[in-house]
């Protein structure tokens, strides 16, 4: 397996030394890191009264973490299987940053739960006493069948860069990272025959990762749904989850295109046309979005159910700016950027990103919230902070935690394997590619 | 220089921790709640218990293992015992007929439950003035309707005199608490009567307890009278031989064969990948003897 020493520079910056900016950054996230550590150690120690959540919002901002998180690994996974089955030409530099979305955010979810659980020592009941009636174990079958298969596929796509740079004879690297990539890339040396074998598993994992992302992000929607709570209790909650999922996973493939391009200088891979071809892609899934959006809000707001006009009422008035940022801000502003040809420059394209991303967090967080602050039943003597939720400094910290981590382990991938996959680039439609 | 650098973001990275102990808040006294309350059970036993707590972020905490005095009397007090807080804040006393109860012109007893505090809570008491009532309750049929009477008297400068204006309540005990059944005013004569329904659930025999309470009174505290009889529906709460359904412990069928097929399907492909990836493995190993042999 060949490379020429400009591909191998470009898409490994960090593998061979490591910058200062690098240490620094990663040191900024460490400490981000650090302080969640002692909203942790705050929370074991006293419990969850340190966080917002009480009797009535027993899910708080973990919840809303999770499902926002969980959202950008399955978007990540239907991104990347997509463009990969459909051999979308301009994918090859993109498709790597989309599959490490996938994993690292996967890894990260979870965690928001057991921030959540009161009874962290009971959490082996669901594998020791699982009923397969309730949406909770489908949703733990799911994932870990998802992180199964989302590693595989990731690990097949990097097989041929780990041969790439086992064999490149100039690459000062320390002799474990040498040894890491021997056993990584399985022996690969690229004869037609191992070409043929890699090639068919990976559009089979491509096939699988889409046909999961679809499943397990809708599991997580029926957690919601299956429920009779006001505002969740929808038919259209799977595919509206699994429609917001790629929106927001489609905003931070941008980001992530942005910040990789402008930190590593890979303005000659990562041009102008993958900026817009992801942004259009953007804009339709935020007409899609905006559509399920608009068409569940409705439904809820003719059927006048009490506790669904209660509840629309809410978001309405107490709710009304986050409201109107999540659902008509976020939507139409990056489509209005992106729509006209004119805006479409690359700064403008990852602004638009940004708002999309934030506006399906706080999306999240309005569909979470304000329905446990709309409970059926009247309370006895009921005090606002019964009823209320805001989230408090540990959640903040924890929440911050884990954005770090998703940046550092992005980081750390950096340093042992390529941001954009070498055998991809340097095949010999490299120049169809960057057209 | 580059370790200069790295030394400095390490420092600034252990800051957080010393920067949010200086946000501590300081040490204040806790200023408890003290209540003080008379009970008096069906058998005539006679408690009286006090609790302690506190308010933090509007959550009422126990104060455990707290020793409280018990007085009665006004002008002269008289200390009637020394109890200590259970883990949920409470601590009582039975009033037995060797207690001394020191009573006023009218009949009526005062209690005084008294904390004296400590380094780091404030002292706090509780007073109640108690007369002692004597409530009884009758279950007839009355022409085959359930009927309960109810009567109370309270001793008055040595004479028994109806408890003429108070309220009752007539409760039967649920699963998770009382339901009320009706609540009377007694009468000139101090008692009042009322119907029973008919069809409230029982147990297996049809057995169910009535209860005649004074709650919370200002005067008598919290009295009760109660009687188990065969005035109830006869329950069967046998559970019933589990099916398959959501809500049993046996899934459907369709649910166990759909989520079978599913994932194994999915783990399939997966064992598809695998074994690719040991196919790779073995042709590069067959690759590699081969040219060892040319």
């Amino acid at each position: 397996m060949e490379a020429d020493r400009k591909l191998i520079t470009d898409l490994t910056p960090e593998i061979e030394k490591t910058s200062i900016k690098w240490y620094i950054t990663f040191f900024i996230f460490l400490a981000f890191f650090a302080v969640g550590i002692y909203g942790l150690y705050q929370q074991i120690d006293k419990g969850h009264i340190v966080t917002g959540m009480r009797d009535n919002v027993v899910w708080g901002f973990y919840i809303v973490n999770f499902i926002f998180f969980m959202g950008l690994s399955y978007s990540g996974a239907l991104i990347s299987g997509v463009l990969h089955l459909f051999h979308t030409g301009w994918r090859k530099p993109i498709i790597r940053m989309a599959e490490l979305i996938t994993i690292i955010s996967l890894i990260i979810g979870p965690f928001f739960i057991f921030f959540c659980i009161g009874r962290l020592d009971r959490l082996h009941f669901l594998f020791l006493y699982p009923r397969i009636q309730s949406p909770i174990t489908w949703d733990v079958i799911a994932i870990i069948t998802d992180l199964v298969g989302c590693f595989l596929y990731l690990y097949l796509s990097f097989i041929e860069d780990f041969a790439i740079l086992r064999d490149y004879p100039d690459l000062k690297v320390a002799p474990w990272k040498k040894k890491l990539y021997k056993t990584l890339s399985l022996g690969f040396t690229g004869t037609e025959q191992q070409h043929k074998i890699l090639s068919n598993a990976r559009m089979v994992m491509a096939a699988m990762v889409i046909a999961i992302a679809i499943i397990v992000y809708s599991v997580l929607a029926w957690i919601f749904g299956v429920t009779l709570q006001p505002g969740w209790h929808s038919t259209i909650f799977g595919p509206y989850f699994v429609i917001a999922a790629v929106f927001s996973g489609t905003g931070l493939l941008i980001i992530l295109m942005w910040i990789f391009r402008k930190i590593y200088h890979l303005e000659e891979y990562i041009t102008q046309r993958h900026f817009v071809n992801v942004g259009v892609l953007l804009t339709v899934i935020a007409a899609f979005y905006g559509y399920f959006t608009f068409s569940d809000y409705l439904t809820k707001w003719y059927g006048s159910i009490k506790m669904d006009s209660i509840l629309i009422d809410k978001l309405f008035t107490d709710y009304y700016s986050l409201f109107i940022f999540a659902n008509y801000i976020g939507i139409l502003l990056p489509c209005i950027i992106i729509a006209f040809p004119k805006f479409r420059t690359i700064p403008n394209i990852t602004i638009a990103a940004i708002i999309a991303v934030t506006a399906l967090l706080v999306n999240r967080y309005i569909i979470v919230i304000p329905t446990l602050e709309t409970p059926f039943l009247p309370i006895q003597d009921t005090r606002p902070d019964w009823i209320t939720y805001s989230p408090t400094w540990v959640e903040w910290s924890l929440t911050l935690a884990g954005v770090s981590v998703f940046a550092m382990l992005f980081m750390l991938v950096s340093k042992i394997a390529p941001i954009i996959s070498i055998s991809e680039m340097q095949e010999k439609d490299k120049n169809e590619i960057m057209k | 220089m580059r370790k200069k650098i790295i030394y400095a973001i390490l420092v600034l990275s252990v800051l957080p921790f010393f920067t949010l102990r200086t946000f501590g808040q300081e040490v204040t006294k806790i200023t408890p709640y003290v209540t003080l309350q008379y009970l008096k059970n069906s058998e005539s036993k006679r408690i009286l218990q006090t609790t302690l707590t506190y308010s933090k972020n509007r959550m009422e905490i126990p104060l455990q293992g707290m020793e409280i005095s018990l007085f009665t009397g006004t002008e002269k007090k008289e200390t009637i015992a020394h109890v200590v807080t259970d883990n949920k804040g409470i601590a009582k006393f039975e009033i037995t007929g060797d207690t001394k109860l020191i009573s006023d012109k009218s009949g009526a007893w005062t209690f005084t439950s008294e904390y004296n505090g400590n380094d780091s809570i404030d002292a706090g008491k509780s007073e109640i003035v108690i007369k002692d009532v004597n409530l009884e309750m009758s279950l007839t049929l009355v022409d085959t309707i359930k009927t309960i009477t109810v009567k109370a008297t309270v001793m008055e400068n040595g004479k028994e005199k109806p408890a003429a204006g108070e309220v009752v309540k007539i409760l039967v005990p649920r699963m998770f608490s009382n339901l009320l059944i009706s609540e009377l005013t007694l009468d000139d004569s101090g008692s009042a009567t009322a119907e029973f329904p008919s069809d409230l659930p029982g147990n297996k025999e049809g057995n169910l307890t009535v209860l005649a309470k004074f709650e919370e009174n200002p005067v008598f505290g919290n009295v009760e009278k109660s009687e188990t009889l065969k005035w109830g529906l006869t329950t069967d709460y046998s559970v019933p031989k589990s099916h398959r359904a959501l809500w049993t412990k046996t899934a459907p069928k369709w649910m166990i064969y759909t989520l079978s097929v599913l994932l194994t399907g999915v783990w399939g492909h997966y064992l598809f990948a695998l074994i690719s990836l040991i196919r790779i493995n073995i042709n590069a190993k067959r690759k590699a003897r081969e040219e060892y042999k040319i």
